[in-house]
């Protein structure tokens, strides 16, 4: 039974943007409880729907631009997440699109979402950091 | 009398942040365009070196959309290499994974792209412009809303055959790396069903047996005129709205039309083709058929960042050197430009539709000419297309669950090999060398790179720069007129990049 999840997304192959995909590789070698899923979101946008349909707490990790100085940790909740969309859909729609429609297009009241980002490159430091905080922050919701 | 002619930059960043597409025109007319992709990828680069199977793994990351698409190129590529064929199964579950990602796409793009323009409020005249808005604003917009809830559905079918989502990498030479149990081949089943029941309400208004009957431009206007559920549909919107508008004059292009055919028939199946696919590959210049010829593929960087000093080449021969310098003017792009025997080609749904000679197409053709309005039409609709197949196939696999699912040991050995497939938004290729068990080059043609390339050695444009000569603009400061002719080709440039920016 999942009690919470762990999405990681952004482009492993994008420097920069490869900070969750990063975060993921830690997670996975770390020993963490089973009802804590962690998921490599990679590129899918609005196909990470289906991880936010049943309500479980959600804590994001991703790239961030324009949140906090240069290689610091921030944790930033969904709904300011959700405020930073352009209020378009497109092929580069990413996590503000994602947030900001989804109490439209669920079923279920949408769960408890939450995202730690990283600004600008991450030292390897600042991955497992993050890779910590964001499984206590999902032990916490769970 | 003369003509101030200007420069100006479509403001097609709500939909493509890293395409830039500058436009001259004068007296209100659009007399020249360049479109160019301002971000240097070079995936093909990061998989030198690697193993032979990597690219099952990395390719599908290009994209977060045709992630299946990249994924049935790249294993077609390695097939080829290693002379196999899969079994029927396999062939059906990598085909019906590959549609659900089309039904998906095509309609999410056609409504939450190209018709949420209708919202516009350069359409604030339009007498369908307040339904418009009450079916199309981003967000709110009853069609918008309702697109998201029943398409997101149709991901589970992926997930299923490929054992998860994201980043499923089940194709393997040969076939399959396992089969899907029987109890989530009936969840399929129901998913499509139940998909196909919601695209014929909502999206078509009638059965796919009746719009599949439209053979004509006089019988798509019977149809529309026949009731009030195809007059409400999307299509039908999409056709009273658009040809109010005037779709259907801008965006003609140079109707040359390239498939390079897809989802291969088993041996034994109820679905029928043309071919032996069922997307027939073609070519259709100047109205006149021909046999597609991979061969006859070549990429011309001479307007593109990349070193010319190799000249055009074979995608199998391909090189992907950035070279940018300002020694050399001509440049203005990062996509490379694709020509298929010298001829700059446009792919996608409605390339398909010419190829496979569907009546409704070739009389728009016959007539007033491909346009934005054809171009989304034949999106709009080509899920009707597949829907059928689809339901077919995951009966086949039901009925014959067990069968084998491989052929071969899934070894790859040194050899050249492409894979090639239709995209959700037209041809993709993988070209790939294998030498001493690594791969030792791998070039990708994908169907942007096709519709959206710049201009080659002759200086023929690329196929949306062509197709948006000659349309008219009614306010440079609002150009939704170039706005619908390049989304019609559903452009795809920006899903490499999704950092959360603040903007508030």
């Amino acid at each position: 039974m999942v009690a919470a999840r762990i999405l990681c997304i952004g482009n492993r192959f994008v420097g920069g943007d490869d900070f969750g995909p990063r975060v993921y590789d830690t997670l996975a070698g770390m020993e963490r409880p089973a009802d804590v899923e962690i998921v490599d979101g990679g590129l899918a946008g609005l196909n990470l729907l289906r991880f936010l349909e049943d309500g479980r707490p959600v804590v994001f990790v991703d790239a961030v631009s324009g949140f906090a100085s240069i290689g610091e940790i921030t944790v930033i909740d969904g709904d300011t997440v959700a405020r930073q969309t352009n209020g378009s859909f497109g092929h580069e729609a990413g996590l503000p699109f994602l947030l900001s429609v989804l109490p439209a297009v669920v079923d279920n009241p949408p769960p408890r979402i939450r995202l730690v980002g990283c600004e600008g490159g991450a030292s390897d430091g600042a991955v497992l950091d993050a890779a910590r905080l964001s499984l206590q922050l999902a032990l916490e919701a769970g | 009398m003369s003509s101030t002619r200007k420069i100006t930059d479509i403001p097609l960043n709500r939909v493509e942040g890293d395409l830039e597409v500058r436009v001259e025109h004068g007296d209100g007319v659009i007399t020249d365009a360049w479109s160019a992709g301002i971000l240097y990828r070079g995936f093909e680069n990061l998989m030198i070196g690697r193993g032979p199977l990597d690219g099952l793994v990395m390719t599908p990351r290009i994209c977060g959309i045709c992630s299946t698409t990249h994924l049935m190129a790249a294993v077609r590529a390695l097939d080829a290499i290693a002379g196999v064929t899969p079994p029927d199964n396999a062939i059906r579950l990598r085909n019906i994974a590959l549609m659900a990602e089309h039904v998906q796409s095509d309609v999410r793009q056609s409504v939450m792209m190209f018709m949420a323009d209708f919202a516009n409020p350069a359409h604030s005249r339009h007498s369908l412009f307040e339904q418009a808005q009450q079916r199309y604003t981003t967000m709110g917009g009853s069609s918008f809303i309702d697109v998201i809830r029943e398409t997101k559905k149709m991901l589970e079918v992926v997930a299923m055959i490929g054992g998860q989502w994201p980043h499923s990498s089940y194709m393997v030479p040969g076939g399959i790396a396992f089969e899907p149990s029987q109890a989530h081949l009936l969840q399929c089943l129901q998913i499509v069903r139940g998909y196909r029941q919601w695209y014929e309400r909502r999206v078509l208004g009638c059965s796919i047996e009746r719009w599949l009957a439209v053979d004509s431009r006089a019988a798509l206007d019977a149809w529309l005129e026949e009731n009030g559920a195809q007059r409400e549909s999307e299509v039908g919107f999409l056709l009273r709205f658009g040809r109010e508008f005037g779709l259907d004059s801008i965006g003609r292009g140079n109707e040359a039309f390239l498939s390079c055919g897809s989802l291969d028939l088993p041996a034994d199946t109820a679905v029928s083709g043309s071919t032996r696919q069922l997307v027939a590959a073609g070519v259709v210049r100047h109205a006149a058929a021909e046999a597609f010829d991979h061969e006859k593929i070549a990429e011309d960087v001479s307007h593109a960042y990349y070193k010319k000093a190799l000249g055009v080449l074979h995608p199998s021969a391909g090189e992907t050197q950035p070279h940018v310098t300002e020694r050399e003017g001509g440049a203005y792009s990062w996509i490379k430009a694709p020509r298929y025997d010298g001829s700059s080609v446009e792919t996608g749904p409605l390339a398909e539709a010419v190829i496979e000679r569907r009546p409704l197409f070739l009389d728009f053709l016959a007539g007033p000419g491909a346009s934005s309005l054809t171009r989304q039409l034949a999106r709009l609709t080509r899920p009707a297309t597949l829907l059928t197949a689809m339901e077919t196939w995951l009966g086949e696999c039901i009925a014959t669950h067990g069968a084998a699912i491989i052929t071969g040991d899934g070894r790859v050995p040194d050899g050249r090999g492409v894979g090639l497939t239709q995209a959700a938004r037209g041809a993709l290729g993988h070209w790939v060398n294998i030498e001493n068990g690594k791969i030792a080059r791998y070039q990708i043609i994908t169907p942007t790179a096709w519709n959206g390339s710049p201009r080659d050695e002759k200086g023929v444009r690329g196929a949306w720069e062509e197709a948006l000569v000659g349309t008219p603009i009614a306010d440079p400061d609002n150009p939704v007129e170039a706005g619908y002719v390049v989304r019609s080709f559903d452009p795809c440039l920006v899903c490499a990049v999704h950092t959360v920016k603040r903007t508030s």
